[in-house]
């Protein structure tokens, strides 16, 4: 006998181990794969075990990083034998490779049910960690319910009712719509007076599950929580098993404590105060001690009621406490507790009140800045941005440029960034802000996106007594010898507009400051030279009276790069030449800049859109937006392109058409627009780049102008009428007026939701409206979630039913306002009157920022939902269709031009329009038959049949017969069964009775052929 | 997940990991590798690293403690549980993290209860006789 039960296996992975390197590896890793495919080709000699070890040896190889794409289904097989060890491989050897779509799931589902609803519970613990561990769709429609019997099943040990928990929790996580927990929350109360502490744990995760998806439903809860945390924290009521170094089970606590978090506020003054106490004892009652695990434990519980206290707004004295045990904790030994500490603490800057006390904090966050632990580090940056404010920013800005040259790579874009936000956020004087900028350039010049030098620019362009003090700050760095080309770039657009102001200071005439910044020529890429060739023009016009040397000097440049390959280059090149020689004339073209519009700041926005992407969604952090929004994560550029990008292409198509007016609100919407611009594309090409710095001042020029001069604006030719049509493909933006850009078809969303219960209606880069449906005969019950996706409140929030005559519709008050990052519910009750194929319309707007926006949107309130499948038999279906002999209450039709369907995908489309399809009622296998029944107010609950007659030979045509006892609904039924096969469903449906389905003059062949199978039938 | 996709990411964690000093703190920001919210924490005994990435519902200092269990839950089984252990009985293995944590969630949280769990399945094991854990030597007995 092998010393393991399988020989073969431990081999192999000897084998595996002593490979010398990755190749040999691999050979043999292939070998092997080679011999079980081999083997699994010919199953009849392989013995259960020889499968089951085959199987193992393929999850080994899975787990060595090889794709392994075949033996699924021997591992699935196994599942269903009869022995525990193969039964147990095929289950664990399963959940590991197969994902949750994997089509031999489905044959599986049979004996998983058996081994869940049967007796031996070592198979059940197996089916369940399986079905947990996957937790597909599937799985969930034919599980669900058996495994919740399983939970609350008295006659269960625990060791299979905590594993039917978390089952159900999978299952609930991945398919919400389709485990149906209606009445869990008194089952949810029962289980949490469990006394198996695993149980208990188990039931704790599902419980916080469910509540964050509904809290609503879960209050009775809520005292039970507040009981297991006193049971726990006060009474120590627990068995020994379950204590963690001495500390009741830290697990269950911190569960207990969150899902308290899910629920908006404790209402109770009786279990407000319980849970309190209960807080208080462990905020103070947790002391750091040696031993490192249980440090780790009674922290976990501390850090947890930390967050709890300030989800419930704990009174002023309690917060305070929590302040102060954080101030400790920043500063221990333990870095796990300082790391928490320094996270928590930003957190709870979100809480009001505590900023001041936090503050006093400040030198030791400082000192964490430079922990030899980067997580560490990262903290303390986070925490350092979020305290910022005026009173304190020199301080803090300071010491992140100082922390600059020190700080790993990964870290300085991020921190250059922050630097730059609350340079500008809080800046005490200009000048200051002017030289963290720059000097944020010359240390890490790497990591300044170009948003951070625009800012810059636009600040001194708009400060006239700033310009002077900018031009000489420039002039100094360009004598370094070495400097980032970026610090070339805003050095010579300064100069090159406020140079002249600095004349009579030493080293600053026209000359000495052409050859510093010329000096840099060889040393910059392509994007740089256009910059350095305006500055070159700028110069030239400044130098009053002309230096021929110097104009000889320029022009000599101007003169190389007439034919260099870069056209924007050479464009300029020409026109610069050309201009300059014209003498006086050039003093109005190239005139200084005139003032930006006040914009929104690039970079702020950019900060903002990052938070958004990386919020979290607990609860704590959702309130927390409402208080503040500069808790700043900013991913690196790869990772936060994905909504940031939408949100700026949004603002965009916002540009209003403008003459040269003053500041108005347009202006301010374009400012903003342009302000994003910079934020859409990271890396902008030249033209872009320039385009964004010059192309307001189309907005201020004189207003003749104005319409030339944007495209002027990016060649850098301020006022010379050029054919627009020639800088048309350098034109940053275009005009629309649209305000708003929904994301997704609008109508796509419509009929998806005609077909299901839940699913969003609307999205745009503001809000998400979703809906989520109950039908229950002619009662509607919608509930409308209005998602607002931003950190600013939405405003003016308006929706208005439009109904049709045959919906009784109800909305509930829609409040004006949704705060950021809030999802408001809004129920909506519909009752349906008589048959109809009208929509009601949702007229849906609000406001954001500037933008009015506005929609209207069909509601899923449509026919199939007040229908109801009901199965038919032939003894019901006959007399029924006969007695229904003919219009009103029985329409025929001819309908051509259908989509192309065979009878399985018609007879889907039915299903999912609640219409059962009756098989083998019609003789003829080319025809259908449907039933079901149509719920409405005013007539009572009405039997409806349906006859589809197909021609095999053209599926392009077929014959409709609709009956039912009312004319209307005949009538209606008829007509919206047309639209289904005959629309393309994404097509906008027509608002009056379709014309186009309708019969026209038929080729009498056709007509007569089904016609004599029918009357065969009757 | 494609096999491709794991590998990477195991790359990715290691290579955040093995420059990691000693004494700092358990926590690393993962983000850029798990997507926003992501956090992972590890803890490293000789040769064998323990790691669990997970996202903001979960406590940080909770999930160290679990790997804890996990450990002293190995150290039962295996007496002074190392690499080999693990190397050769990843079926094992297998058993025992699905008594700890199923579906991402935790299951159990006392190594005595995980430990009669296990001792259960070892029994349905043998009882089909089978499987006994393959001891450290193996690997002298293989490499002679």
């Amino acid at each position: 006998m092998a010393l393991s039960g399988m020989r073969g296996l431990s081999v192999f992975i000897s084998d595996i181990r002593n490979c010398q390197n990755k190749e040999q590896e691999r050979l043999r890793v292939d070998k092997e794969l080679g011999n079980i495919r081999t083997r699994f080709k010919n199953e009849k000699g392989l013995t259960p075990y020889e499968k089951k070890k085959y199987v193992w040896k393929m999850l080994y190889i899975f787990m060595l990083g090889y794709d392994v794409d075949f033996g699924h289904m021997e591992a699935v097989s196994l599942i269903s034998a009869p022995k525990y060890p193969e039964k147990q491989v095929g289950y664990i050897v399963t959940s590991s490779l197969l994902n949750e779509n994997h089509d031999f799931l489905r044959l599986a589902i049979n004996t998983v049910r058996n081994d869940i609803i049967g007796r031996n519970e070592t198979f059940q613990c197996l089916a369940l960690t399986m079905v947990g561990n996957i937790g597909g769709r599937e799985f969930a429609e034919s599980l669900a319910p058996d495994v919740q019997k399983l939970l609350i099943s008295s006659s269960c040990r625990p060791l299979v009712r905590k594993k039917a928990a978390l089952c159900l929790l999978r299952l609930f996580r991945k398919n919400p719509d389709v485990v149906n927990v209606d009445g869990w929350s008194d089952r949810m109360a029962q289980l949490l007076d469990e006394r198996d502490l695993g149980v208990l744990t188990s039931s704790m995760s599902l419980l916080v599950a469910l509540v964050s998806n509904n809290h609503e439903a879960y209050w009775s809860c809520l005292p039970k929580c507040v009981k297991t945390l006193e049971r726990l924290a006060r009474n120590q009521d627990i068995p020994q098993e379950y204590t963690y170094y001495g500390i009741p089970s830290p697990w269950l606590q911190v569960k207990t404590m969150r899902a308290l978090q899910y629920f908006p506020t404790v209402e109770d003054p009786n279990t407000r105060r319980s849970l309190f106490e209960v807080l208080q004892r462990i905020l103070m009652g947790t002391d750091v001690v040696k031993n490192v695990n249980k440090n780790n434990a009674s922290h976990a519980v501390l850090f947890e009621a930390l967050a709890l206290v300030m989800h419930l707004d704990a009174e002023n004295e309690m917060m305070s406490q929590c302040v102060a045990l954080l101030g400790k904790f920043i500063a221990v030994r333990e870095p796990n507790i300082r790391y928490l500490g320094l996270e928590n603490m930003t957190r709870m800057l979100m809480v009001t009140d505590v900023h001041d006390i936090i503050k006093r904090h400040q030198a030791q966050i400082i000192t964490s800045l430079k922990d030899p632990d980067i997580s560490i580090r990262r903290r303390a940056l986070d925490l350092l941005y979020g305290m910022c404010d005026v009173s304190n920013a020199k301080d803090i800005v300071e010491e992140l440029l100082q922390y600059l040259s020190t700080a790993d790579f990964a870290m300085r874009e991020e921190l250059s960034l922050k630097a730059a936000i609350l340079a500008e956020k809080f800046a005490p004087d200009l000048s200051w802000y002017v030289d963290v900028i720059l000097q944020l350039i010359d240390k890490a010049g790497d990591f300044v996106s170009d948003d951070i030098w625009f800012r810059v620019v636009q600040f001194v362009t708009n400060n006239e007594d700033l310009q002077p003090y900018a031009a000489a700050k420039a002039r100094e760095y360009l004598d370094k010898p070495a400097i980032h080309e970026t610090m070339v770039k805003v050095s010579a657009y300064l100069l090159g507009e406020y140079s002249h102001l600095l004349a009579r200071r030493p080293g600053c005439s026209p000359k000495e400051i052409f050859s510093a910044i010329h000096e840099k020529l060889p040393t910059v890429s392509t994007t740089t030279i256009p910059i350095l060739l305006s500055t070159y023009a700028k110069i030239l016009m400044h130098t009053q009276p002309p230096d021929p040397e110097l104009q000889k000097h320029v022009w000599a440049i101007f003169s190389k790069y007439e034919s260099c390959i870069d056209v924007e280059i050479q464009q300029r090149a020409i026109e610069y030449f050309a201009l300059s020689s014209k003498g006086a004339a050039l003093m109005d073209i190239l005139a200084e800049m005139p003032k930006f519009p006040e914009r929104q700041s690039a970079l702020i926005k950019k900060a903002e859109v990052a938070e958004v992407d990386t919020a979290e969604q607990s609860a704590i952090k959702l309130r927390a937006q409402q208080h503040m929004t500069n808790a700043l994560v900013v991913t690196d550029q790869h990772s936060s392109n994905g909504t940031p990008q939408s949100v700026g292409q949004l603002s965009l198509v916002k540009i209003p058409s403008i003459s040269g007016d003053e500041h108005t609100s347009a202006d301010q919407e374009l400012s903003q627009a342009n302000g994003t611009l910079a934020t859409v594309d990271p890396q902008p090409p030249s033209a872009d780049l320039l385009g964004d710095l010059l192309g307001p001042l189309a907005i201020e020029g004189l207003p003749g102008a104005a319409v030339l001069s944007e495209p002027n604006a990016v060649s850098g030719l301020e006022g010379v009428p050029i054919p627009a049509d020639d800088a048309a493909a350098i034109v940053p933006v275009e005009k629309d007026t649209n305000s708003v850009q929904p994301i997704g078809n609008i109508n796509e969303r419509f009929y998806a939701l005609c077909l299901k219960d839940s699913g969003v209606l609307y999205e745009d880069p503001n809000i998400q409206i979703g809906i989520k449906a109950e039908w229950r005969a002619q009662h509607g019950r919608l509930v409308l979630f209005l998602g607002n996706k931003n950190t600013f409140p939405l405003l003016s929030v308006q929706a208005l039913i439009l109904p049709p005559v045959h919906l009784k519709i109800e909305l509930s008050l829609v409040p004006e306002t949704i705060p950021p990052r809030a999802q408001v519910q809004c129920p909506l009750e519909v009752m349906n009157l008589h048959p109809s194929r009208d929509v009601a319309v949702l007229d849906f707007s609000y406001k954001c920022g500037t933008s009015m926006a506005n929609v209207k949107l069909r509601l899923p309130a449509v026919l199939n939902k007040f229908l109801q499948p009901i199965t038919v038999s032939a003894e019901e279906f006959f007399p029924q269709w006969r007695s229904l002999s003919g219009p009103p209450l029985k329409l025929q039709e001819v309908v051509r031009g259908v989509r192309p369907l065979s009878l399985i995908d018609m007879a889907n489309i039915f299903t999912s329009f609640q219409l059962t399809v009756c098989q083998g009622l019609d003789p003829n296998p080319n025809n259908l038959i449907a039933s079901t029944t149509f719920y409405s107010e005013t007539i009572r609950p009405m039997l409806c049949l349906i006859r589809i007659e197909t021609d095999p030979t053209d599926r392009t045509q077929l014959r409709i017969t609709v009956a039912s006892g009312d004319p209307t609904l005949t009538f209606e039924l008829m007509e919206f069964i047309k639209e289904q096969l005959v629309g393309i469903p994404t097509a906008p449906r027509p608002p009056a009775p379709p014309a186009a389905p309708v019969a026209q003059p038929t080729n009498p062949a056709a007509l007569t052929d089904p016609g004599d199978l029918l009357a065969g039938l009757l | 997940m494609t096999v491709e996709k794991q590998q990477e990411l195991i790359r990715s964690v290691f290579g955040v990991l093995c420059s990691r000093a000693e004494k700092v703190s358990n926590f690393m920001e993962v983000d850029s590798i798990f997507g926003p919210d992501s956090r992972l924490v590890y803890k490293h005994y000789a040769t064998l690293y323990f790691i669990f990435v997970f996202d903001s519902s979960e406590n940080e200092l909770a999930m160290l403690d679990l790997i804890q269990v996990f450990v002293e839950t190995l150290d039962k089984c295996f007496r002074n549980v190392c690499e080999l252990d693990i190397v050769f009985n990843y079926n094992k293995l297998h058993s025992i993290l699905d008594e700890i944590i199923s579906g991402g969630q935790v299951l159990e949280t006392s190594s005595t209860e995980i430990m009669r769990a296990v001792e259960e399945i070892s029994k349905s094991e043998s009882a089909s006789n089978s499987i006994s854990l393959v001891p450290k030597t193996v690997s002298g007995w293989r490499s002679r």
